[in-house]
């Protein structure tokens, strides 16, 4: 491509004659461009087919995520249609990755309605990614100015509320998901829920796709797991919670769900990332209006955010979910049977949790992002973590996250309340010790067997799954350091 | 029974070093620390009694360990908690808490169940045992 | 683990590693004069390395008493010595953090029944691991007012001097005199001090040294008639009431720099970076000081009887 077609033409007669233009010459790329404080900016990392220029590519993308279409059409006259085209304003190659560029595009604020991430998705995702020049297309990262985050309410209530209303500081939250995930009667369930409330954790949770089968019914399953609870706080004094999915076919049912999960004095809901984002936005403002913790299960991410060339990156997912307003949000583990390089995984956490995100390339933050104070997301760790694990957890996500173990507290040898206890003492041991100053990234093995010496179940755990790690190359990782691995 | 709030429950009761290690971790956070005690431990009970304000610029651990001597004395029979405080915005809470001083004999807890409409249940947790006098 | 106890101890490398000598050098470098002072920190720093070498073979089990007083008038340097003494204290191991809380009576004392005790407790609080610096500790003590809120405080620092040994270092200062009889008055104290370190006053040619190195501090100097006139103010402002050491000469130097503000401000003219940075006789000379008027210098706090 010359320099010619890399440049907007400026002639309105020649501009606007009818027929098909490159999306530079339309205006979609302008490598001066200042992204001002209020525009939206994404990073793409696009493909782009054999013979496509790259900067041709870039304002393309920026065309079709904003005003553009094919050809030249004369009713952009009708409109400030230069303010309203977005500029692709950088590209550059992806390190290592020979035929893959990086390509920043900014959006002027107008563009988006407000408090909508359906909207922003419609948008930035809704054509480009099977946009026909490019073989793949990803997004890696977005930029929201504080202007556009303040027409969101954000979590409903954030890590610090929800702790001070359960009562718990200091230390990680415990978890686990039922299992087997699919059916048990709401009897039997419900006995699941107690045994591990029992035996020390803080929470226990349905899994993604227990909604209301013909084995169990939505109903019975709330009312045996809130006998379940309310039983266990009896018998420890501490205030316990089980995430109760109201996952369901229409935003109707899903009300109808979460105000009895109310009414029975349940302290969280759930939901899938599959139920959309007008969805979440709408459940995210039941749950603020009801003082109820919303726990954001991501089923189904891992269609788009898996693949390094294709789709969305999750940390966009996190952006978006921080938005439209989700307490919980999965994130991820590095260390369980789930896709996640630490670092990766770590930037995730960021987004969660930080009141602003600096540029990290290394995590694959590549944007600044001042979180203009909506509240902290708490990330859930779930997914082939167990006790012999503790030290490389805590040592990762620090004291704010919910570790889920599920297997790990149901398949332990000695009952699921023993698995519990195993691994709140695993847990309690190990924040003593870090706080102690003892370095727990190496020597945290050491702190879990000297307290096997006393506690049992803790022993049984790491006889069992002392050795167990899942180490496969993880396919999604920063394309700027080399890629750290769990030993 | 024993009842499991704060950070370290699940372990053997820490002893006083370890407490003060818990403290030394505290200060070097730049937190302040808070006694408090009750005879309530129920779950809702947010306001346990302070014993004195939190204590903030402390640089040792020593100071607090003072202060929650002289509460072991005045409350032996109590709960008694340690809470670390974070001024800094955004956080603005409690950041750690654990219990350093329980009862010989722990009181439990009753639950009443209310059935109402649709099988639908009420739940109240009562405290049986634990008040003195 | 091996707890034998050592056969030797070499003293020149617990000197060194201990970061001792650093803290010895530093107060050297830094302080102009004070030599009877310097000597005494390191008569009691070696008294320190000692004791800790006699802990180390066995020798000695006790933590010795440490708590100390300082006597002088007031700019002799006291608080800056004690800051180094927190720290030397602190390298040696005989304090655990090191900081220095400088208090006075009004922090420890409060002003109705019930209000002196968890005050001076929110102090020794603060204070524990480091050194408790009291300021004038005689206000403490009015024999005239017996029910004076400050026995209450005196109670209790003596009994956390006592108890807590390993915790804290308490210094005490202030007028040499006024130490003495309080001291007599509350043998309780005298007892549990053991290190007595006395801050004699500045030289004129000390004070000359100090106030060339203020300046100095501050990017600004003296030109040579400007020197010789901050040595004749030296002179006369010792013979004024109120004469606080090196705390005079700051506050001297203070006005002096307002006064050449104000000099060159009026001259309305172009000026370098020299003048800008330069005291000449003009600037000193205009002080009451040399006309027989009482130069106010803010030392008198609570120096007035």
């Amino acid at each position: 491509m010359n320099e010619m077609s890399k440049s907007q033409i400026t002639d309105a007669k020649k501009r606007y004659a009818a027929g098909v233009l490159k999306y530079a010459q339309m205006g979609y790329w302008d490598g001066d461009y200042q992204p001002k404080d209020t525009d939206i900016l994404a990073l793409f990392r696009i493909t782009p087919q054999e013979g496509v220029d790259p900067i041709e590519a870039a304002a393309a993308v920026a065309g079709e995520s904003s005003t553009a279409t094919w050809t030249v059409v004369w009713t952009d006259r009708l409109t400030a249609c230069d303010q309203y085209r977005a500029k692709a304003y950088k590209v550059e190659p992806v390190p290592g990755t020979p035929g893959q560029y990086f390509c920043y595009v900014a959006y002027d604020l107008i563009l988006f309605e407000e408090g909508s991430i359906a909207n922003v998705t419609a948008s930035i995702i809704g054509n480009v990614f099977s946009f026909k020049p490019l073989k793949a297309a990803r997004l890696e990262d977005m930029r929201f100015p504080v202007a556009y985050l303040k027409t969101f309410a954000g979590p409903p209530t954030g890590i610090v509320v929800e702790r001070e209303r359960l009562d718990k500081f200091g230390r990680p939250l415990l978890g686990a998901t039922t299992k087997p995930k699919l059916g048990l009667s709401g009897k039997n369930y419900g006995r699941v829920v107690y045994e591990g409330l029992k035996g020390g954790l803080d929470f226990m949770k349905d899994d993604e796709n227990i909604n209301s089968q013909p084995f169990m019914h939505w109903r019975d399953r709330f009312l045996y797991c809130m006998e379940a609870v309310n039983k266990a706080t009896a018998v420890t004094g501490e205030v316990k919670g089980h995430y109760l999915n109201v996952t369901a076919g229409t935003m109707e049912e899903m009300y109808r769900r979460a105000e009895f999960a109310k009414e029975l004095g349940s302290v969280i809901i759930m939901v899938d990332l599959i139920i959309g984002w007008t969805a979440t936005q709408s459940i995210s403002n039941w749950a603020r209006q009801n003082d109820m913790i919303l726990h954001m299960h991501r089923a189904g991410h891992g269609t788009y955010t898996r693949q390094k060339n294709h789709g969305i990156s999750f940390r966009v997912i996190a952006k978006w979910l921080r938005m439209a307003g989700v307490d919980h949000l999965h994130c991820g583990t590095a260390v369980g049977k789930l896709e996640g390089d630490p670092m990766t995984v770590q930037g995730y956490y960021n987004v969660c949790r930080e009141m602003h995100n600096p540029v990290d390339l290394p995590r694959g933050i590549f944007f600044e992002q001042d979180w203009a104070n909506l509240k902290r997301v708490l990330p859930v760790a779930s997914g082939g973590i167990h006790a012999g694990q503790m030290h490389q957890l805590i040592d990762l996500f620090g004291d704010d996250v919910v570790l889920q173990f599920g297997g790990g507290t149901i398949g332990h040898p000695m009952g699921i309340q023993a698995g519990a206890t195993a691994n709140r003492v695993a847990l309690e041991v190990m924040v003593q010790a870090r706080n102690e100053g003892v370095d727990i990234a190496n020597e945290g093995l050491e702190v879990l067997r000297k307290a096997a010496k006393w506690c049992k179940p803790l022993e049984a755990a790491l006889d069992t799954w002392g050795n167990i790690t899942f180490n496969y190359t993880p396919t999604d990782t920063s394309d700027f350091v080399p890629t750290a691995s769990v030993s | 029974m024993r009842i499991t709030q704060g950070c370290f429950s699940f372990l053997p009761d820490l002893t006083d070093e370890q407490i003060r290690d818990q403290i030394e971790y505290i200060l070097s956070r730049e937190w302040a620390v808070g006694i408090e005690w009750t005879f309530e431990p129920h779950p809702r009970n947010t306001y346990w009694e302070m014993w004195g304000h939190p204590m903030f610029d402390l640089k040792d651990a020593k100071g607090v360990m003072m202060e929650l001597a002289d509460c072991r004395k005045a409350h032996g029979d109590a709960y008694i908690r340690i809470n670390a405080f974070d001024s800094s915005r955004g956080w603005e809470t409690v950041m750690m808490s654990f219990i350093v001083n329980r009862p010989a004999q722990e009181p439990s807890f009753r639950t009443w169940r209310q059935e109402v409409d649709g099988r639908a249940m009420r739940y109240t947790h009562e405290m049986v045992g634990g008040m003195p006098g | 683990m091996d707890d034998a106890v050592p056969l030797t101890v070499d003293l020149r490398a617990e000197y060194e590693s201990s970061g001792v000598r650093e803290i010895l050098d530093e107060l050297d470098r830094e302080l102009i004069g004070l030599a009877p002072v310097k000597e005494r920190v390191r008569e009691t720093a070696a008294l320190l390395l000692v004791d800790r070498a006699r802990r180390q073979l066995g020798l000695a089990h006790e933590t010795p008493t440490l708590h100390m007083s300082f006597t002088g008038n007031p700019g002799t340097g006291k608080t800056t010595v004690a800051l180094k003494m927190a720290g030397l204290l602190h390298r040696l191991g005989y304090v655990r953090k090191g900081h220095l809380v400088s208090v006075t009576r009004d922090d420890l004392v409060g002003q109705y029944i019930g209000h002196t005790a968890p005050k001076t407790k929110e102090v020794l609080k603060k204070a524990m691991g480091g050194v408790l610096f009291i300021d004038e500790a005689y206000y403490l003590y009015k024999p005239d007012n017996e029910r004076d809120y400050g026995q209450e405080a005196i109670e209790i620092l003596l009994q956390v001097m006592e108890n807590n040994r390993d915790d804290l270092v308490v210094i005490m200062a202030g007028y040499a005199d006024r130490m003495d009889r309080f001291f007599s008055a509350n043998p309780g104290f005298r007892s549990r001090i053991a290190h007595h370190i006395e801050f004699p006053d500045y030289s004129d040619e000390e004070l000359g040294r100090i106030s060339g190195a203020m300046l100095g501090a501050q990017g600004y100097g003296f030109d040579e008639a400007g020197r010789v006139a901050m040595e004749e103010y030296i002179r006369l402002r010792r013979l004024q009431p109120h004469f606080a050491n090196a705390r005079s000469i700051r506050n001297a130097l203070d006005r002096a720099r307002l006064r050449q503000a104000n000099r060159l401000f009026s001259a309305a003219a172009v000026v370098d970076a020299k003048t800008l940075s330069t005291l000449t006789e003009a600037d000193i000379r205009a002080s009451r000081v040399f006309s027989g008027g009482l130069d106010i210098d803010g030392s008198r706090r609570k120096d007035v009887p």
